[in-house]
């Protein structure tokens, strides 16, 4: 039973009706970072306790995982609301937060040791894979508010959204920071994962690695195409793409494609 | 009327006032300083500020009585030399309450030309201003230009009354900068330097812009605005080669073809590998291509597509008026029970019962069998703390003297608390 998992969710909850409010009307956000700090809290001694019972990180069960990316993907929104004091992505990023961590409370989080997922090459291989799926998820949350303002500013709706959300070009400089982070962290896990695997598996390929190269490539064409022109909605929709892939990997390659990054 | 004396305003604005009225009753702020002095010297007000701007001119004062307004309406007639008829039919007065209200709503933008505006806001504050310096606000006028100006913020912050902006200029300002985040960074084509253009540079250099470059096909208009706005001249011929440096154009001239083509705008977006470009088409007949917008990271506006995108900042704006007045009820409510505390009478009472508070406390702390032996001299304690400070209060014949005084007692003694 995750008591203090599901104290977490309440917490997310309270702040995303808050964000909400805080479109329709500018006054009365303030609590809501407050909010997903006390549900952060909640939710580092919840993976805490499920930790100590399974004697390690709790990335190996599924709800584990879901659980540590809801995580840190509320670090990440934390991060992005003091650097930029930029609230409007609150109401839209929130929800994420909201839905991986009840799948972290939801999903099993009972798993068998497997052999050889010990040792801090493996723990820094998977959290930075976690990592950079939390950059991917805020690509994309941002990519959809980069579309949304998008057509905001062509129709010419200078409404709630379109004031409350900031410029194209600072929407679009935010996700080129998160994609760029994503990338270099996918990277270093990927690097980390096949040292791991030359030593334990004795170099047999994962359909999950096939799934790495293919995000990263993903990813890697976006900045390409930054730089060449596409800059703007393009760039926005692949991103998309991007983090389709993400979700896929996260839960049909592990569930049925992987041999190894299986999750019961 | 309370106590304190009859809060008044005189007015004309752009609803009762013709134009060359308002011109008539227009003040510089020499000749405020000079009205103040002149009020205060005749004495029908205490105190006594005055608003002017393009839109209205108000005079605010604190009298004996309503009939100050006439003596009000004689000074102005006697010293603009206007015709005593023309202004009074021309004009407003609103007296205690109302007068309060006046003002609360002029400095929330809900009596302004354009509905919200906030320009007014720094006018009311300048107002009070110019009359602390002639010593012509005291107690109660002080109180309600500060009372008027914290509503007027708090209406601005709580409200939307005055996001959505209402002119084409400042409307496309915006959307640009939406598109851009930061104007300063950004290079500002103009075409054309007539008035549209010159309003035009005017709004977006207060929007931040500060890279404008002016073509004209008459070489000296351009380099007239170019000097006026900092900027720099483009000769005519030179428009299609700018383009790709060029964010933002901006199309305001008479010609009867239109200026930038399509195809100028594909070439110029291949030299910005893509980089967003915003035009903004204020002309009538059109200067930029219509066609321009379905070009990838093209944003092109014309003129009506912008009256449209103003004529739904109007009633936006619209909407937020119930919120704004019961914003303006809350804070003149304050200001009335405040105005209405200022007078002798209720303060001398407040003032006794505080002191008796503290009397009671005393006796509370000692013995039973003392606290009868002691009370009459408490009791006598308390009459003499009182009486000088009453008697000097109550023979005080400066009226705008005596307030400031019930008010030093009332803040110094906290007299306010309760409420």
């Amino acid at each position: 039973m995750h008591l203090l998992g599901w104290v977490a969710v309440l917490f997310y909850a309270a702040a995303e009706a808050l964000a909400i409010r805080s479109l329709v009307r500018p006054k009365g956000f303030g609590a809501a970072p407050a909010l997903v700090v006390a549900g952060l809290v909640a939710q580092f001694a919840d993976l805490q306790l499920v930790g100590r019972k399974l004697g390690s990180v709790p990335y190996r069960t599924l709800g584990g995982s879901m659980a540590l990316f809801g995580w840190m993907l509320g670090l990440a929104y934390l991060v992005l609301v003091l650097r930029h004091r930029e609230r409007a992505i609150g109401p839209f990023l929130i929800p994420l937060l909201l839905a991986f961590s009840l799948l972290g409370v939801l999903l099993p989080s009972r798993a068998p040791a497997a052999p050889g997922t010990r040792g801090s090459l493996f723990a820094f291989h998977v959290t930075f894979a976690i990592l950079a799926d939390a950059a991917f998820a805020l690509s994309f949350v941002l990519s959809i508010l980069y579309l949304i303002q998008n057509r905001q500013i062509r129709r010419g709706r200078t409404g709630v959204l379109f004031s409350r959300l900031p410029s194209l070009e600072v929407i679009g400089r935010m996700n080129r920071t998160s994609v760029t982070i994503g990338l270099v962290v996918l990277s270093l896990s990927v690097a980390l994962g096949m040292a791991w695997a030359h030593r334990v598996w004795n170099g047999r390929v994962d359909a999950k690695l096939v799934w790495a190269f293919l995000t990263l490539s993903v990813y890697g064409l976006l900045l390409w195409m930054d730089r060449r022109g596409w800059e703007g909605p393009r760039v926005a929709l692949l991103s998309i793409v991007g983090f389709v892939l993400v979700l896929f990997s996260y839960t049909f390659v592990n569930l049925f494609l992987s041999q190894e990054h299986v999750f019961r | 009327m309370t106590e304190a004396g009859e809060l008044l305003v005189l007015g004309w604005d752009f609803r009762g006032a013709s134009g060359k009225l308002r011109e008539g009753v227009a003040f510089t702020a020499e000749d405020v300083r000079e009205g103040l002095r002149r009020l205060l010297g005749h004495g029908f007000v205490s105190e006594t500020v005055i608003v002017s701007t393009c839109h209205r001119s108000e005079i605010y004062g604190v009298a004996g009585g309503q009939d100050a307004g006439d003596e009000l309406a004689r000074f102005v007639s006697e010293w603009r030399g206007l015709e005593p008829g023309l202004l009074e039919g021309a004009g407003f007065r609103r007296f205690g309450p109302d007068a309060a209200r006046h003002l609360f709503r002029v400095a929330s933008g809900l009596d302004s030309m354009a509905l919200g505006e906030s320009e007014v806001l720094g006018q009311v504050r300048q107002a009070l201003s110019i009359a602390r310096e002639a010593g012509s606000s005291r107690t109660v006028l002080h109180r309600l230009f500060e009372s008027a100006v914290r509503t007027g913020k708090r209406v601005r912050t709580e409200t939307e009354i005055g996001v959505h902006p209402l002119s084409v200029a400042s409307i496309g300002v915006e959307l640009a900068n939406k598109v851009f985040g930061d104007l300063s960074e950004r290079t500002l084509l103009l075409l054309g330097a007539g008035e549209t253009g010159s309003l035009f540079a005017r709004h977006a250099l207060e929007a931040g812009a500060r890279r404008l470059k002016v073509a004209s096909r008459t070489l000296e208009h351009a380099a007239a605005l170019a000097e006026r706005v900092s900027g720099e001249t483009v000769p005519w011929e030179s428009v299609a080669r700018e383009l790709p440096t060029a964010d933002v154009v901006i199309g305001t001239t008479a010609s009867p073809q239109p200026v930038v083509l399509r195809d100028d705008v594909e070439a110029a977006m291949r030299q910005r590998r893509g980089r967003p470009m915003f035009f903004l088409d204020l002309a009538m007949p059109p200067d930029i291509d219509p066609d321009v917008r379905s070009i990838y990271n093209v944003f092109a506006y014309d003129l009506d597509g912008l009256e449209e995108v103003a004529e739904e900042n109007r009633r936006r704006r619209v909407r937020e008026v119930p919120r704004v007045e019961e914003i303006l009820e809350e804070e003149l409510q304050r200001f009335l029970i405040w105005f209405g505390n200022l007078s002798v009478v209720p303060t001398v009472t407040a003032l006794r019962q505080r002191l008796e508070e503290i009397r009671d406390g005393e006796l509370g702390r000692v013995p039973a069998a003392e606290r009868e032996r002691l009370r009459p001299l408490f009791d006598s304690i308390v009459a003499r703390l009182l009486h000088e400070p009453m008697r000097r209060l109550k023979s005080e014949t400066d009226a705008a003297r005596k307030l400031e005084r019930v008010e030093a007692i009332r803040h110094l003694f906290d007299l306010d608390r309760d409420e």
